[in-house]
């Protein structure tokens, strides 16, 4: 992710007037750019090692099938054909889209709300708050599934006890029309307070003085977040998405906990991922698997750069 | 993490066996077909190393002993996931080549896989064949796989039925005999008390169903070539045990709580549920994991379809096999052979929790009136090994059964869950399952 610039910012040395001394400046670029190059070589190397070629052989393998009786044999896009076709990934693609046109917006709007609301100074202990909201994120997400879990489960459960003990019928929150809005539950109460610390970052940079400005001009607490605070955190709010939306397709852990509590609601192919990872390891296909992987990150990196795109064009248009 | 509900079991037992054992692993002679093999007592004089993967209970004090006996041979005990967790990793090293141990501990259900995509030595050709008489048939059975012998069975699990003697005495219920009486059961304890149930059936556990269609003279799973199998889901066997759980699920007369959670745990516990029918590496877990109901629990047969029978299945339990890629396959023959087949070690694996799989263990009276005590001090080695006795022969699992048993809760699971028919379910399965096979290369046929 590019760290995104603040608007009226100058936007790279492109618009910048021609050069006064073109001659010596062209040859400090050239010394600059070998060294730079040799600077980079680390970073390159790591790249190459750990993104770049696990990914190659990712897609190396999709190409192939290996089967019990046969052996391997390439089959060039059978795997693609197939995964496109299957209708099983494509249950689990709608499934994480339904989760992140549902969780993602509700779990911004609400680390946005908390971000604001320390940021306002109108809280006591917000330290407090902060560091309250962020711990959940701290908690591994095996360790908050299973919490959770325990919390939702239909025959001792806490939310059953309290609701017996009220004499209100809970509904069963692993069944199978409750577990996905469950696990949006998990996975909110994990990440609302990292959302928030990105979005309380990004108003913490905001100048005093456009505070101060507003107050002359006669503008409320209400008016400063709607017309100060809001526009300066969109560069803010698009990574929190992307992110979100990364995250919302990558979706994993808790669904794979919550299989253990209820097998037949969360199957194998619950989420594209949890699908992925038991066709390699259940059923020793992958190939196929690599295929799977192949098209959900293409598919995830479409909707991020979807996003991105749609946000930044708002950007502009301000 | 895939799997985290335990799927090797074991029973606290404490057994001596009295019977001489006095084969010693010089019998694993040298009479195999292909090609000479060299002797494993010899190998267990020559200083060598091996691994062991295996996530059976205290193995490394049965290790201890084989080390003292066979000083020159160092066994490095590995504990590399349990079940499915261990399996991916034991397909990927010794695909590679490298990294793989020597021994490794592998369920008979996932055995085939195994053995067919000839990631195991052949242990017929180590003099194996001669073992066989010592191990309990069914443990046998599960052992040989298309002619050739890929395991030495380290423990089994033949079905019993444990129910909670306070619980059925509470409700005047005598402990069932056939499933008929099961149901009957089953309904007045339901009646009694609509809270409490006479057992919970496990959506995601494609192994009790196995078993339950095991005893039921279901053989749904047949290798019939290298390259053939056949998948029958709805053979008379199946379509007795469908009908009946259908029956069971709709008049809500069993839960269908997931096994080895926390709720099914406190539910075991608080006697909610009347029993479990399951194999007979129970009474250990029972004992550990719920340790407040020690002596409430007592075992007696798994439940007959027609009165007077006396026929079992199995459920669970594991073989140590020799891996291919292991540079030492004398030793680590003669090392598998000496921990499962000899008297020395495998009264020490009982004493370390396993149930047994040798013949002589099986009739040792020490053995068999051994007092446990979570049920209640019952003598209940008589009734497993009883079971053991009466398994049904014939059952084969798929050469892809870890995948197949993946999907179960795809498929069935949905049934029980749903309380909907679950020959519907079981269709769903044989669908998945002869894709799967289809993928793989096999032809599949339904019959």
């Amino acid at each position: 992710m590019r760290t995104p610039s603040p608007p009226g910012a100058p936007r790279g040395e492109g618009s910048a007037p021609p050069s006064r001394r073109p001659t010596s400046r062209r040859l400090a670029t050239g010394s600059q750019g070998r060294y730079g190059y040799l600077f980079l070589t680390p970073f390159v190397l790591a790249f190459l090692v750990g993104i770049v070629a696990p990914l190659l052989y990712a897609a190396y393998l999709s190409f192939f099938q290996e089967r019990m009786v046969g052996g391997t044999t390439f089959v060039g896009f059978d795997n693609y054909a197939r995964a496109l076709e299957d209708q099983l990934l494509r249950a689990g693609l709608w499934r994480v889209a339904l989760f992140l046109a549902i969780q993602v917006p509700l779990m911004l709007g609400l680390a946005l709300l908390a971000a604001l609301a320390i940021d306002s100074g109108l809280l006591r202990w917000a330290p407090l708050f902060r560091i309250g909201i962020f711990i959940p994120y701290a908690v591994p997400a095996v360790v908050a599934s299973l919490m959770w879990g325990y919390l939702y489960g239909d025959r001792f459960g806490l939310v059953r006890q309290i609701g017996d003990g009220l004499g209100v019928d809970t509904p069963n929150l692993l069944g199978s029309s409750w577990m996905l809005a469950s696990i949006g539950n998990v996975v909110t109460w994990e990440f609302v307070g990292y959302n928030m610390l990105i979005l309380y970052a990004a108003l913490r940079v905001i100048p005093e003085e456009l505070y101060e400005a507003a107050a002359i001009d006669g503008a409320g607490e209400f008016r400063k977040a709607w017309s100060i605070k809001l526009p300066a955190l969109r560069p803010a709010l698009l990574l929190a998405s992307v992110f979100s939306v990364i995250g919302s397709f990558q979706l994993f852990n808790e669904p794979n906990i919550m299989q253990s509590l209820a097998p037949n609601v969360v199957t194998t192919s619950y989420t594209p991922n949890m699908y992925a990872y038991n066709l390699a390891f259940n059923g020793q296909q992958f190939n196929y698997s690599a295929a799977v992987a192949v098209i959900l990150g293409l598919v995830t990196a479409v909707v991020a750069f979807a996003v991105q795109v749609s946000g930044s064009r708002k950007e502009h248009a301000q | 993490m895939a799997h985290p509900r335990p799927i090797h079991r074991r029973t606290l037992l404490s057994a001596f066996s009295a019977a001489a054992l006095t084969l010693a692993v010089t019998a694993c002679g040298n009479d195999g077909e292909s090609g000479p093999k060299g002797d494993p007592a010899d190998a267990l004089d020559t200083p060598t190393t091996l691994t062991f993967w295996t996530w059976a209970p205290n193995v490394d004090k049965v290790v201890a002993r084989f080390e003292k006996k066979y000083p020159k041979i160092k066994v490095k005990v590995v504990n590399a996931g349990q079940s499915a967790a261990q399996y991916t990793k034991l397909q990927t090293a010794i695909k590679a080549g490298t990294g793989a141990p020597d021994v490794a501990q592998v369920e008979y259900f996932a055995l085939p896989e195994f053995a067919l995509t000839k990631r195991l030595v052949n242990l017929k050709d180590y003099g194996a064949a001669e073992l066989e008489p010592k191990f309990a048939a069914s443990a046998w059975s599960q052992v040989s796989i298309s002619g050739g012998i890929y395991g030495i069975p380290q423990d089994t699990g033949p079905m019993a039925m444990f129910y909670n003697a306070e619980v059925l005495r509470k409700f005047g219920i005598e402990p069932p005999r056939t499933w008929a009486e099961f149901e009957a059961a089953a309904d007045k304890l339901h009646r009694a008390d609509p809270d409490r149930y006479i057992t919970s059936i496990d959506p995601g556990d494609a192994g009790f169903l196995d078993s339950l269609l095991w005893q039921a003279g279901s053989r749904p799973f047949r290798q019939t070539s290298d390259s053939s199998v056949s998948v029958d889901l709805a053979d008379n066997g199946a379509q007795k045990v469908a009908e009946f759980w259908t029956r069971l699920l709709n008049k809500n007369l069993v839960d269908t709580a997931p096994g080895w959670t926390n709720e099914w745990w406190q539910a075991m516990s608080s006697g909610k549920y009347a029993m479990w029918i399951i194999g007979a590496w129970a009474p250990g877990n029972l004992a550990s994991t719920i340790p407040n109901t020690a002596g409430q629990w007592r075992a007696a047969p798994i439940p007959q379809w027609n009165a007077g029978d006396s026929v079992s299945a199995e459920n669970g339990g594991s073989a140590n096999v020799v891996t291919a890629t292991s540079k030492h396959k004398e030793a680590a023959v003669a090392f598998a052979t000496w921990l499962n087949a000899e008297a020395e070690g495998t009264r020490a694996l009982s004493e370390a929790g396993l149930f047994p799989a040798t013949t002589a263990l099986l009739t040792d009276p020490d053995f068999l009136d051994t007092p446990i005590e979570v049920l209640g001090g019952q003598k209940a080695n008589q009734v497993l090994a009883q079971s053991s006795e009466a398994v049904k022969t014939g059952w084969q699992f798929l050469p892809y059964q870890v995948y197949a048993n993946s999907v179960f809760k795809d498929t069935v699971g949905q049934s029980i869950g749903a309380r909907k028919p679950l020959a519907s379910g079981l269709q769903a399965w044989q669908e998945r399952i002869t894709e799967f096979g289809e993928q793989q290369g096999f032809s599949v046929s339904a019959s």
